[in-house]
């Protein structure tokens, strides 16, 4: 069924339910991934996925349902389950179906075409080639990826709005195992790359990374300061990302409650949202709802300026919608989240500060934090791994001890953010953005 | 859900490069759930997910297409999109594929899906409003009650045509204290691969009031100290630790690529003697059961570990094929969109030879870790961590003040030795594992046991 028709149906089924206010959100994505295992392909997979989801407001209440069916009858049957969901909903939160804004940003991706399989395929082996030849260390289980995906999405709804956005990602990963007298490490980089020539560094690097972590030791307990590498700055600002939802904080489970205009982190933090941001391959000028998104400050020079919002909670609070009511794929309901957060960058090098730390660690692993930390508490305790720093020198590596604290603490207590910002991976229209930071007296458990 | 001669044509086809063998998994699943906060249901997820993935092998490389569209040219699409990423070739393979029933283990009463959503909110805000009105310092109560039902259909060249349906059901409710300036959660997640019937077994309301209990004893407590101690860890999630510390060092996925510090060790001796683990997909009604796994074997009871020597491995297909060992039983995935691995069921470290109360009473100091949180592990060096989501000091052998924030870490292999005291009321918690197949439903569980010596991380 393609669009056209599905949408007919859809509105037709919607019109004969005597419903108003409805909208239809469409997604569809295809992927091509290669992995390697020795010296040759392992596993290739492509796939073809997307679906519908039909949203509608009855009695003031929002329904939803969507499908991966696409079929006449499956989209009749679709108008009526979300008439029945709407009817058992109880909250009063606004539930509107937008009319649009008034103008919308003008997204300018990098340049994407779906590669061919040959071509991942042969990516791919090439990346493990080169990891095999960076080091007589490498060994069995060392694995390279290379993967690329295409998606689609059509947001049309009952006042006439029609929305289309169509982005494509790739990228590469290497999972580096060495092996030194019996002893394994292992290493994993991920670059947002395909081409050959792009991907020069990151054999080097997953390799140069396992091959640094032998002969790690323990630490002793204590209270130490940290650097928290670039890497893992991005994967606490991922974690704890959810207390700028302005509806985990409408519901008590954000300690950001009526914190905007107030100061929540150091001098040196500003925290920004660009959902299209130069060069980033996945930007949006519209989110889940149809609300045109745009760059904004969630943190300057350490004041909390904005919270995010999506339609409801703004409606609630009495202010403007953001943008960031997201829905990355037919079947996620709306959910505020960011697009490119970042922290910006300061001035100083890695090195440079690293040079005002007596006894720290830098920390370039932190694993399982998942459950190890609490977006609503803020509290933290991580397994980690890193290096020590010695009179202003990163020194031996050091591993099997956590670092603990406090989110909302560790915010106010940054003392210096570094030059050297860089970007992960994309998840969805979310890809975060870190520099290295310095955090004094961390408590850190070891031996 | 499809026709006995187009799967064999499309079998036929998705080997046409020569492959020796090929598989197709169909998938329609339905994904009901109801959520509430502050007070009311304010969102229903209604989702219907259907679609095949096509897989062939040569040896043990493997090509993996999936696809929505399953009309039959559709599917053909998808099975000459194998072969040809296999390779060139026109070979001429003909598939006959016998259906063979298959016996309901997990039989279900009241399926999640079908019934009226009165029914189910009503069970949800029981769970949720016990949860609210337990104490005046819960600020918060969230909850999820969510059913899956979920019908699979497994083709392969060697003749195999069976097909499945699986439902199971789960309350989710997490509550918030406060005391105006800091915030502590509490949950409970019962679930079961049952329909509404598992609500005779678990009581809304209990299941609420546990929420509501664990943030309150979180708001009350202080840090937990950093250090090495021995930990009592109790039992039902607190089996946890061996699902991460072990569970995953013991699939193929790892094991058949050399990824594992469990590699090579079969009849060695690698835990305590009072270690057995057991791994077992046909538990009546049990979270992590499935009459069939993805690839259509039927599920086992498997024997990991005996008196602390390694017996077996989870083992797939592909995993069979690297390693030379039978399968398992243990092939898993998400759904559709993701190639089968080796992965757990229901995972647990059996009754053991000591009382409870000597466990407690053997330790001078140390901590009582009487529920867990979720971890993670790398299984190249058994490297583990996990969160410790409510527990206490212990001080001369008596349970004393609780605290918050601590994290256990450790090795694996390390573990298996230092737990040297294993109880007697062996439970289990539901868990949703995350791997390469995508997110699974996974039972750990485990009695009361003492580890005598680990790094617990805290402030």
């Amino acid at each position: 069924m393609d669009f056209e028709s599905l949408k007919k149906s859809l509105f037709d089924a919607a019109k004969s339910a005597g419903l108003e206010e409805y909208e239809i959100f469409y997604t569809a994505d295809s992927s091509v991934s290669a992995e390697t295992l020795k010296d040759e392909i392992s596993a290739f997979a492509y796939g073809v996925a997307g679906g519908v989801c039909f949203r509608c407001v009855v009695d003031g209440r929002m329904g939803a349902a969507s499908s991966e069916l696409l079929t006449e009858e499956e989209m009749k049957a679709l108008v009526a389950r979300a008439v029945s969901n709407a009817r058992n909903i109880e909250s009063d939160d606004p539930a509107i179906i937008f009319e649009g804004s008034e103008s919308y940003g003008k997204t300018d991706m990098p340049e994407f075409s779906m590669p061919d399989a040959a071509k991942i395929k042969r990516g791919a082996l090439e990346l493990q080639r080169r990891t095999y030849a960076e080091s007589e260390l490498v060994t069995e289980g060392t694995q390279s990826y290379m993967f690329a995906g295409e998606s689609e999405m059509r947001l049309v709804n009952s006042h006439g709005l029609d929305l289309t956005n169509k982005y494509g990602v790739h990228g590469a990963y290497v999972q580096a195992v060495v092996n030194r007298d019996g002893e394994s490490e292992e290493n994993f980089e991920a670059c947002g790359e395909i081409e050959s020539d792009k991907l020069s560094e990151l054999p080097a690097k997953a390799v140069k990374g396992a091959i640094s972590k032998f002969g790690a030791q323990g630490v002793e307990t204590g209270t130490y300061d940290v650097i928290f590498s670039s890497k893992q700055t991005r994967a606490l600002l991922s974690t704890f990302s959810p207390i700028f939802s302005a509806r985990n904080a409408q519901l008590g489970l954000s300690l950001l409650r009526d914190k905007e205009g107030e100061k929540i982190a150091a001098d040196c933090i500003s925290l920004i949202d660009d959902p299209m941001r130069e060069g980033c391959m996945v930007q949006t000028s519209f989110d889940g709802e149809g609300v045109a998104t745009y760059k904004k400050s969630v943190i300057e020079g350490g004041i909390l300026k904005t919270l995010l919002y999506d339609i409801s909670t703004a409606k609630k609070a009495g202010v403007e919608p953001t943008g960031n009511g997201q829905r990355s794929s037919y079947a996620e309901p709306v959910t505020i989240a960011p697009y490119s957060f970042y922290l910006e960058a300061g001035e100083r090098t890695l090195e440079e500060i690293a040079e005002s730390v007596e006894n720290g660690i830098y920390i370039t692993a932190m694993k399982g934090l998942h459950a190890g930390a609490d977006a609503v508490t803020g509290d933290f305790s991580i397994d980690s791994e890193g290096f020590r720093i010695r009179d202003g020198k990163i020194c031996e590596a050091v591993k099997s001890f956590t670092v603990a604290g406090n989110f909302f603490e560790l915010l106010k207590n940054i003392e210096a953010v570094s030059s050297g910002l860089s970007f992960g991976l994309s998840s969805g229209f979310t890809t975060f953005g870190a520099p290295e930071i310095l955090v004094r007296d961390m408590s850190i458990a070891g031996k | 859900m499809f026709d006995k001669k187009l799967l064999e044509e499309v079998l036929g086809t998705a080997m046409a490069s020569g492959d020796d063998f090929a598989e197709i998994y169909a998938e329609r699943t339905r994904n009901n759930s109801i959520r509430f906060i502050d007070g009311k249901i304010d969102r229903i997820n209604d989702n219907f997910l259907s679609g095949v993935g096509i897989r062939a092998f040569s040896g043990t490389r493997t090509i993996y297409a999936s696809t929505t569209d399953i009309s039959r040219e559709g599917l053909l699409r998808c099975a000459r999109s194998v072969s040809d990423a296999m390779g060139e070739g026109c070979a001429q393979i003909s598939v006959v594929l016998t259906p063979t029933t298959v016996v309901d283990n997990h039989p279900v009463r009241i399926n999640p899906c079908d019934a009226e959503t009165k029914i189910k909110s009503d069970i949800l805000k029981q769970a949720c409003f016990a949860a609210r009105d337990y104490d005046e310092k819960i600020a918060q109560v969230q909850g999820t009650l969510g059913g899956v039902d979920h019908s699979i259909m497994v083709a392969n060249s060697e003749g195999l045509f069976v097909e499945d349906r699986h439902v199971r059901t789960r309350i989710v409710i997490n509550a918030v204290a406060s005391d105006g300036r800091e915030n502590q959660s509490g949950g409970c997640a019962p679930g079961r691969g049952m329909g509404l019937e598992m609500f005779d077994i678990f009581n809304p309301t209990d299941v609420g009031t546990h929420a509501a209990k664990q943030a309150l004893v979180n708001l009350g407590a202080g840090y937990c100290k950093a250090g090495q101690m021995p930990v009592a860890i109790e039992n039902g999630f607190g089996g946890v630790i061996f699902h991460e510390a072990c569970g995953h060092s013991l699939e193929a996925t790892s094991v058949a690529v050399g990824m594992s510090e469990m590699c090579g060790k079969l009849g060695q001796k690698i835990a305590n003697e009072k270690i057995t683990a057991i791994d077992d997909g046909t538990i009546a009604g049990a979270w992590g059961s499935v009459n069939i796994d993805d690839e259509g074997n039927p599920t086992q009871r498997n024997v990991l570990i005996e008196n602390g020597i390694l017996k077996n491995y989870m083992i797939d297909r592909l995993g069979s094929r690297r390693m030379g060992m039978p399968m398992t039983g243990n092939s898993r995935r998400q759904g559709y969109t993701f190639e089968p691995t080796s992965r757990m069921t229901n995972t647990f470290i059996d009754n053991g030879p000591d009382k409870n109360e000597d466990i407690i009473s053997s330790i001078e100091y140390g901590l009582y870790a009487k529920e867990m949180g979720g971890g993670s592990v790398n299984p190249l060096t058994g490297a583990f961590n996990f969160a410790v989501r409510e527990g206490y000091m212990i001080r001369n052998g008596k349970i004393c003040e609780p605290v918050r924030g601590a994290s256990l870490i450790g090795t694996g292999s390390q573990i298996l030795q230092d737990i040297d005291m294993v109880g007697q009321n062996l439970a289990t918690g539901q868990g949703v594992c995350g791997s390469s197949s995508g997110s699974i439903p996974t039972d750990v569980g485990q009695p009361l046991i003492r580890v005598k010596n680990i790094t617990v991380g805290g402030r």
